[in-house]
């Protein structure tokens, strides 16, 4: 496979699967080792093409030279983000082929491609996925047991490794076609569907976990309770408070752009007119 | 409860392992061993109260269940919230002699858990400020046409942003703050109004993550309707989670295929849903 490059159009420079894999392992525990507001991932790429570029170029300054495609800004979402690695190295392969492509094609194909896949990684991954295991380990771990923090981690691992190896290999074979169940029409339903599936997981994640209930009773002259404001809620609809309050969070970050710190805060000032007229009580003692 | 200095050592080294930009990769460190569930099996494991630390890391992992950090912008450090949190909520329950698996144990670790993630997000900007420093010898290396250390710029020096900003900071705070929080009993009764809010905000502060998570997902009013079934099904039906996923399932392939219909039919006009899209005979 590996012949002398005296000709340079006629024969073919390939990588083999070792040196692929070697780049993909690089991208998989350092993609973000050494970030920096400035640069983010630019380090962790660079870091993964190296092999690449040391198999394809024997010459220490055509190494060089292309590494200097991949010296710009990049940031993605890092699991994602792999099938952009594994293009990069069939598009550096065409380049070291001679074929018509330069370190400005590449990077117009890295530029073009991080920024749609970070955010479908963003909603996939850390909006969807990760609930949804998340959500079913938190049931496995109630009552303090270890079980669900082992389920989460074995089925988080396999699915990322054998996902990003995936990804990677994708990426390396199709080369920008590997996208296009991402980014096209069928990749919308797709996104869709499973958006779907995340919205109702974290809705019985909020039902399941958070409960924000009232202490509220009014007493009649008697001393009797004719108000209790907790169970008529309930019978209105069984966990209204922690829907509203979820919503009213809602409502502050994304209509009044108000920061989840901020957010928080008012919880904190809610909280403490809400314990002081009484609605609030957590009903403590030691 | 204490904390001994090889236990606080620990979790110092867990806190480079798992923070932002971590020693540990992305998928190990920051989704695996940073997730306070998997922080509390850990935690529970070096200080000896498996149970415990299962039970603070469920509380916390609520607060953080949708952890997105948007462009490299981070509300919350996992560091922090993990391997200082969790230490420090484990001592203050004990202390406090609250049982383990009640909510009011669960209410104090997400407050503790929530103080320290927020404050700890300094530790991030710091490891992603010094970075800058071993890029800056990135660079010089590039010009000078060492390329073969840009391995070393992005897995060598790094440790050392770590050492100072995820081992030190941790270390130090859960071996001192275990005696602060144990004074903290004396000095705060638990009828106070400072302890009530207290608790009352740590029943709350899930909503702010599921909120988070929603302003994700949710883009037009009626996105919100898929989210309120999945409550309602726990909360008046009392499913589980699995079973709500695979409800939810269902609802995924009856999308899918109305999409895909919807797309077939070239016609692309809203009313094509409502109608099923089966009246639609017209073809552009």
């Amino acid at each position: 496979m590996q012949s002398t490059n005296d000709i340079k159009n006629t024969d073919q420079k390939t990588l083999d699967h070792k040196t692929l894999t070697k780049s993909f392992y690089l991208w998989f525990w350092g993609a973000l080792t050494c970030f920096s507001q400035e640069h983010m991932q630019t380090f962790g790429y660079m870091a993964s093409m190296l092999p690449i570029l040391k198999k394809l170029y024997p010459d220490h300054d055509d190494q060089v030279e292309a590494i200097h495609a991949y010296t710009a800004f990049f940031n993605t979402n890092p699991m994602l983000g792999t099938v952009i690695v594994g293009i990069t190295a069939s598009m550096e392969e065409a380049r070291a082929d001679g074929q018509d492509i330069d370190g400005e094609t590449i990077n117009d194909m890295r530029a073009g491609l991080m920024g749609p896949l970070a955010g479908i990684g963003d909603s996939l991954i850390d909006g969807t996925l990760i609930p949804i295991l998340l959500g079913i380990a938190l049931g496995m771990s109630s009552g303090g047991s270890p079980i669900g923090a082992i389920f989460y981690i074995v089925a988080w691992v396999l699915i990322a490794y054998f996902g990003q190896r995936f990804l990677y290999f994708r990426g390396y074979t199709l080369g920008s076609r590997a996208v296009n169940i991402l980014v096209g029409a069928q990749g919308a339903a797709i996104r869709r569907a499973i958006g779907i599936v995340g919205a109702m997981v974290v809705g019985g994640v909020l039902a399941s976990w958070v409960n924000v209930t009232t202490s509220l009773k009014l007493r009649g002259a008697d001393g009797k309770v004719f108000l209790n404001l907790q169970s008529k809620l309930d019978s209105i609809y069984p966990g209204l408070l922690t829907v509203l309050i979820t919503f009213f969070c809602w409502w502050l970050m994304s209509k009044k752009h108000v920061s989840a710190i901020w957010t928080m805060v008012i919880l904190v000032v809610i909280s403490f007119v809400g314990v002081l007229v009484g609605f609030f009580n957590p009903g403590l003692s030691y | 409860m204490t904390i001994s200095w090889l236990q606080a050592a620990i979790f110092g080294l867990f806190a480079c392992l798992c923070s932002n930009s971590c020693m540990a990769g992305q998928a190990v460190g920051n989704y695996t061993i940073g997730r306070p569930l998997v922080g509390g099996l850990v935690c529970g494991i070096v200080l000896g109260d498996i149970k415990l630390g299962i039970a603070c890391g469920v509380a916390m992992q609520l607060v953080y269940i949708a952890l997105v950090t948007p462009g490299g912008t981070v509300s919350a450090d996992v560091r922090a919230i993990s391997y200082i949190g969790i230490p420090l909520a484990m001592v203050a329950i004990t202390s406090q002699g609250l049982n383990p698996l009640g909510g009011t144990a669960a209410n104090l670790a997400k407050s503790i858990g929530t103080l320290v993630g927020t404050v700890g997000t300094v530790l991030y900007y710091a490891v992603a400020t010094m970075n800058l420093v071993w890029q800056s010898f990135g660079w010089k290396d590039i010009e000078k046409g060492k390329i073969d250390r840009i391995t070393g710029v992005n897995f060598g020096w790094p440790w050392i942003s770590q050492m100072l900003f995820s081992f030190i900071p941790a270390m130090l705070l859960t071996h001192y703050g275990a005696t602060a929080v144990t004074a903290l009993r004396t000095a705060l009764p638990m009828d106070g109004i400072a302890m009530k809010t207290l608790f009352t905000v740590g029943g709350m502060l899930p909503c702010v993550g599921i909120a988070i998570l929603l302003r994700q997902i949710v883009n037009r009013p009626v996105d919100f309707i898929p989210f309120l079934v999945g409550f309602t099904l726990c909360a008046s039906l009392k499913l589980n989670l699995v079973s709500v996923t695979i409800i939810s399932l269902l609802f995924a392939i009856l999308i899918y295929e109305i999409e895909m219909a919807h797309n077939s039919s070239s016609n692309g006009g809203s009313a094509a849903i409502e109608t099923n899209g089966d009246d639609d005979e017209e073809d552009i």
